[in-house]
């Protein structure tokens, strides 16, 4: 669809943009990557700092690998694999009861016409405006009743209700796109609805999927307030809530602190890197298009 | 514009229901003739359970004296809880803090977003890797950014504090001054959330009709003139969802807040979601907090409000056009 007639030598930028152009651009660009960029090498650059260089000095500009070998010693320090695995569970979960749900109501909503339909579309999209900590008291209460406390099922519980409606829009958004003609042979075969959705929507609709995955399993990965809320035993925490627990501590040295959340970050940012398409698409289709 | 509407329900292609239900038996008709409930029975009964229950169970609890000690039930008080809050200044602190976090929020998240797009939708070499590093801040998990930015504040050590000083701006508590207590956290989130917008705003860019902008150059029209004719028309829709939508997530957002400041210093950064976290599990007053949540919700129902009026009337002005 790009290609057209127009003759490439046309003046397309004058006078001062022209001369503005490629300079400014290039400082523009600069800036942004820095600006997003730099807090991220920071992190990088503590973790490899040693407690004299971090509070005895100042911290190096420049990260200083030569010390990658202390790394090893702080895992004994602190139990970060296993707060990184209780991450792990409760992101697992998460992705899995959001997407059994979300792909059920979203194959409803796209495909049939009922009555509460709009009702149910409408109860799906209020939730983005709810917030968390209106839900968090109760919640609370309920759990502490039904012995959910202290235990990761009730976390899955929890972060699925607020991210399971988003993942619904976008695997919805997938569903729509999909021309209603390809179900329609299958249906004069016989086919029962649970059966187009299983073998013919969802091999069409995998992109959309994935994309709600993402987002799911980012939701669980990172959540902290129920978590902080819910989970007392420290055996039992995420990581988001178990880094949390050195802010305000002046004994766990920043070094540390900074390796530990370079290692919950890492996974989600190779993650991010490496489906960023699908979750760009997913993102406009579904929560900001609808 | 078909876009610009988040309700879920929208006209879509869609052909005739099926002229006869082809189920086996009984129970296969009960299933083909009530396939949507169905389906979307499970994800229903969820959000009854896990949403509505907890927020009508969170409204009752408004109305009554509840302990943290007794989460299950205190004694009723009527509007006590909203009185209280209606006419205590920290309450209407705490308003006006969420407006003022909101608002800078969303305008400089949306407007470097936007601006950071329109920048790297242009050719330029390494568009990749560039495009991969300026959108990582998203990636990162809040409680990672909240402890970096804690130790770029921090008053000795930070490099924030290295920096000003070497620029003669001299040293400040970011963290402890109440007066840089709303710029810390706004910083910390526009850094963490401009991605986002410039993810979808990438995306919108990527679907605007290159032929009509090369049209305009024919026509003898600057890049800018194209740009105001063609590009912002084409994101505009785009641009509102995404302005409402980081309204609406800022109103709620609590955790990159409470773990930088904990809603201080000397109350700056208590907005009413930290507000209602800090009167539940630290005064232990549960009852209060879920009346503060419920005001919450109120004032995002009145944003929610105000935007679709102003979209109504953006949209008669561009039909009218």
């Amino acid at each position: 669809m790009t290609t057209t007639l127009i003759p490439t030598d046309l003046p397309r930028r004058r006078g001062v943009a022209a001369k503005f152009g490629s300079f400014g651009k290039a400082v523009l660009i600069t800036l942004l990557v820095v600006f997003a960029g730099f807090p991220v090498y920071w992190m990088l650059g503590t973790s490899l700092g040693t407690e004299s260089s971090l509070y005895g000095g100042s911290q190096p500009l420049i990260p200083e690998f030569q010390n990658i070998g202390q790394w090893g010693g702080f895992l004994s320090d602190i139990p970060i694999f296993r707060w990184l695995g209780n991450s792990f569970v409760i992101a697992a979960g998460t992705t899995i009861l959001s997407l059994v749900l979300a792909t059920m109501a979203a194959y409803a909503l796209s495909r049939y016409r009922f009555h509460g339909r709009g009702v149910a579309g409408f109860i799906f999209f209020s939730t983005q405006m709810l917030p968390e900590a209106l839900i968090i008291v109760p919640l609370y209460a309920i759990f502490a009743g039904a012995g959910l406390l202290n235990s990761h099922w009730g976390l899955v519980l929890a972060d699925t209700a607020f991210v399971m409606p988003v993942a619904m829009f976008i695997i919805k958004s997938g569903i729509d796109k999909i021309p209603y003609e390809i179900e329609e042979s299958a249906r004069i075969d016989g086919c029962s609805r649970l059966r187009i959705l299983t073998t013919i929507v969802l091999p069409l609709i995998m992109p959309s999927i994935a994309a709600a995955a993402v987002i799911a399993f980012f939701d669980g990965w990172n959540e902290f307030m129920f978590a902080n809320t819910f989970i007392s035993s420290s055996d039992l925490w995420p990581a988001s809530v178990g880094l949390s627990s050195f802010l305000g501590q002046f004994y766990t040295p920043m070094n540390v602190v900074m390796f530990c959340a370079l290692l919950f970050a890492l996974p989600a940012i190779i993650f991010f890197l490496w489906a960023q398409r699908g979750i760009v698409s997913g993102l406009t289709a579904g929560s900001v298009k609808g | 514009m078909a876009t610009s509407t988040l309700e879920a329900p929208r006209s879509t292609p869609r052909a005739a229901p099926p002229k006869r239900p082809r189920g086996s038996g009984a129970v296969g008709r009960f299933i083909e003739r009530n396939g949507a409930y169905l389906f979307l029975f499970p994800a229903i009964v969820y959000l009854a359970i896990f949403t509505v229950f907890p927020l009508i169970r969170g409204l009752m609890l408004s109305f009554t004296a509840t302990k943290l000690v007794n989460p299950a039930g205190g004694k009723p008080v009527g509007v006590e809880n909203y009185e209280y809050l209606l006419s205590s200044d920290k309450f209407w602190t705490s308003v006006v803090t969420t407006l003022l976090y909101t608002l800078f929020t969303v305008v400089f998240s949306v407007g470097i977003g936007t601006a950071g797009a329109l920048l790297l939708n242009t050719a330029f070499k390494g568009r990749g890797i560039i495009r991969a590093i300026a959108t990582i801040p998203w990636a990162v998990p809040t409680v990672a950014a909240a402890l970096i930015f804690v130790w770029i504040y921090n008053n000795e050590q930070g490099i924030l504090n290295r920096t000003t000083s070497a620029l003669g701006m001299g040293q400040h508590g970011w963290l402890v001054d109440p007066q840089y207590g709303l710029f810390a956290v706004t910083l910390a989130t526009v850094w963490k959330l401009t991605p986002l917008v410039m993810l979808v705003m990438l995306s919108a860019l990527q679907s605007v009709p290159q032929e009509l902008r090369e049209a305009t150059w024919v026509d003898g029209a600057t890049r800018f003139q194209s740009f105001l004719a063609v590009t912002l028309p084409h994101l505009m829709p785009t641009l509102r969802v995404i302005t409402l939508l980081m309204t609406i997530w800022s109103i709620r957002r609590f955790e990159i807040i409470f773990l930088i400041t904990g809603g201080g210093p000397l109350d700056v950064t208590n907005t009413l979601v930290v507000n209602v976290y800090r009167t539940a599990f630290q005064d232990q007053n549960l009852g209060r907090a879920a009346a503060i949540g419920a005001l919450g919700l109120v004032l995002s129902l009145l944003v929610t409000v105000v935007y679709f009026i102003v979209e109504q009337i953006q949209e008669r002005q561009e039909s009218q056009r």
